[in-house]
C-alpha cells in the first residue's frame, strides 16, 4: 500500500478529486453494509450452532487487527482496519451474542406479524434485545456530546447549541495526536448501533402500533434519513482525502440505509443481501463492486499526512 | 313518538347482540413475541418459528402440552414422564420438544395440537 501511495502522492491526480472521492466512499459504504448482512447470514448458515463459539474468536481476531492498527502511524491503514474491526466486532460480539442470548439462552419466542399474526416478523429475538439497549446508546451519546475532544460535526453542533464550548475549552488534541484506528472502530460500532436502534424503534409495534402512528413515524423517519444523509452527502463529495472521506462515509451510508430498511419493510424491493444463496449473481456483483472500490481507494493518491509522514511513531 | 320507541328498542337490542356475537379474537400485547394459542397454529408456522426462536417456541408448546395432559389425566408432566420411564425411554426437554419438531416437520399441514396429542399417546402408552 505504501509503495502505491508513494508513487501517487503528488496530489495532482485528475481522477481523485471532488466529488469522486466522496462518491466512491459512499457507494463502498452501501456495498459494505449489504455485504455485512450477507456475511452474517452466511456464517450463521454455514456454522449453525457453532457460530456462537466462532464469534468469540472472530471478534478477538478483529481486536488483534485493531491492536496492530493502533500501533501504526499510518492514518489510512488505521482507518481501514478500524472500520473492518468495528464491523467484525459488531457482527460477532454484539449481534451473534444477542442472538445467542435471545434464541439459545433465554428462550425468547419470535415476534409475529401479518393480518392473522401467523407470519414470523423480521424482528428476531436478538433485535428485541437490541431495542432495549437504547438507554445505553443515549448514555454513550452523552459522553460524545460532552467530550471536548470529539471532532464529529454533529456533536460539535450540539456543543455549540448547548453553549458548552466555553466551558469545555479548546480541544487538547490536534489531528496528529489522534489515533484513527480506535476512532474509526468506535465510530463504526456507534453509528451502526444508533441506526439499528432507530430502525427498531420505528418498527416496534409495542411502541408505534401497526396503524397510523406506525405509518407516520416511518414516513417521518424516511424524510429525516433522506434529508440528513443528503446533507451529509453534499459535504462528503467535497472531501479530497480518502481517509477522512471514508470515516465520514460511515454515518452517511448508514443513515441512508435506514430508508432502505424501511422500503424493504414496505416490500418496495427484496432484501437480496439477507438471502445471498438465492441471489448468487447479484451478490457476487455487489462483492466485486466493493472489492473494486476498495482497491481503487487503496491505490488512490494520498497526502503525506494520511500515510504517517509527520505523525509521531 | 310512542310508535318509534319499539323499533328503537329493537334496533338497540340488535346492535348490542351483534356486538356480543362478533367477539374480538385473542391477541397478544403488540410488543410480545409468540402467538396467543400455540396449540392452534399450523405446524408449518411452528416450523418457521423454531428457526429464529427455537427454545422459546418449543417451551411455549410444551407448556401448552402440560396443561393438555393434565386436563386429560389429572397428572403433571413429571408424573407422566416418571410413569412412562418405567417401561419406555427416558424423557427430557429436548426429547419431548424434539417429538413436536419431528411431527411438525413430517406434517406441516397439521395443527400443533396434533403433535401434542401424538406425544401424549406415546407417553401414556409407555406408562401402561
Amino acid at each position: 500500500m505504501t509503495a502505491a501511495v508513494a508513487k501517487n502522492n503528488s496530489g495532482k491526480s485528475k481522477l481523485w478529486k471532488p466529488p469522486i472521492v466522496g462518491v466512491v466512499t459512499f457507494f463502498l459504504m452501501l456495498f459494505a453494509i449489504g455485504l455485512g448482512h450477507s456475511f452474517m447470514v452466511l456464517v450463521e448458515h454455514w456454522l449453525g450452532q457453532d457460530v456462537y463459539i466462532a464469534s468469540i474468536f472472530i471478534g478477538a481476531a478483529a481486536i488483534v487487527m485493531l491492536w496492530y492498527a493502533i500501533k501504526s502511524n499510518n492514518e489510512n491503514f488505521q482507518t481501514w482496519i478500524g472500520f473492518f474491526a468495528g464491523l467484525l466486532v459488531w457482527m460477532t460480539w454484539v449481534e451473534f451474542f444477542f442472538m445467542f442470548y435471545g434464541r439459545m439462552n433465554w428462550g425468547m419466542a419470535p415476534r409475529m406479524d401479518g393480518a392473522d399474526g401467523l407470519r414470523v416478523s423480521g424482528t428476531y429475538p436478538e433485535y428485541m434485545i437490541m431495542g432495549a439497549t437504547v438507554g445505553l446508546l443515549m448514555m454513550m451519546m452523552c459522553f460524545y456530546t460532552f467530550d471536548k475532544d470529539t471532532r464529529c460535526n454533529m456533536f460539535l453542533w450540539f456543543q455549540k447549541k448547548l453553549g458548552l464550548q466555553k466551558g469545555l475549552g479548546p480541544s487538547t488534541k490536534i489531528s496528529r495526536d489522534r489515533n484513527y484506528a480506535i476512532i474509526t472502530f468506535m465510530e463504526t460500532i456507534y453509528v451502526t448501533w444508533f441506526c439499528y436502534a432507530w430502525n427498531l424503534l420505528c418498527f416496534d409495534p409495542g411502541l408505534v402500533g401497526k396503524g397510523d402512528l406506525f405509518f407516520a413515524v416511518n414516513m417521518a423517519t424516511v424524510f429525516v434519513a433522506f434529508v440528513w444523509s443528503g446533507y451529509c452527502f453534499s459535504r462528503l463529495i467535497k472531501f479530497k482525502r480518502t481517509s477522512t472521506a471514508l470515516r465520514y462515509a460511515i454515518p452517511v451510508g448508514n443513515i441512508f440505509w435506514i430508508s432502505i430498511e424501511i422500503a424493504t419493510k414496505w416490500k418496495l424491493f427484496t432484501e437480496i443481501w439477507v438471502r445471498p444463496w438465492d441471489y448468487k449473481i447479484e451478490m457476487s456483483v455487489v462483492l466485486g463492486a466493493f472489492l473494486l472500490l476498495f482497491i481503487l481507494l487503496i491505490l488512490a493518491p494520498k497526502k503525506p499526512s494520511e500515510i504517517g509522514k509527520g505523525r509521531p511513531g | 313518538m310512542n310508535r318509534l320507541i319499539k323499533p328503537c328498542l329493537l334496533l338497540i337490542s340488535l346492535l348490542l347482540l351483534s356486538d356480543i356475537a362478533i367477539a374480538e379474537e385473542l391477541k397478544l400485547p403488540p410488543g410480545m413475541g409468540g402467538v396467543p394459542d400455540i396449540g392452534a397454529i399450523p405446524c408449518d408456522v411452528f416450523n418457521k418459528m423454531i428457526v429464529v426462536g427455537p427454545l422459546g417456541t418449543k417451551r411455549l408448546l410444551l407448556t401448552w402440552a402440560e396443561g393438555y395432559y393434565h386436563a386429560k389425566t389429572g397428572k403433571t408432566i413429571n408424573e407422566i414422564i416418571q410413569d412412562a420411564e418405567k417401561t419406555g425411554q427416558s424423557w427430557n426437554f429436548d426429547s419431548l420438544t424434539g417429538h413436536f419438531v419431528d411431527y411438525c416437520a413430517a406434517n406441516p399441514e397439521a395443527l400443533t395440537a396434533a403433535a401434542v396429542s401424538d406425544l401424549g399417546e406415546q407417553l401414556l402408552n409407555d406408562s401402561r
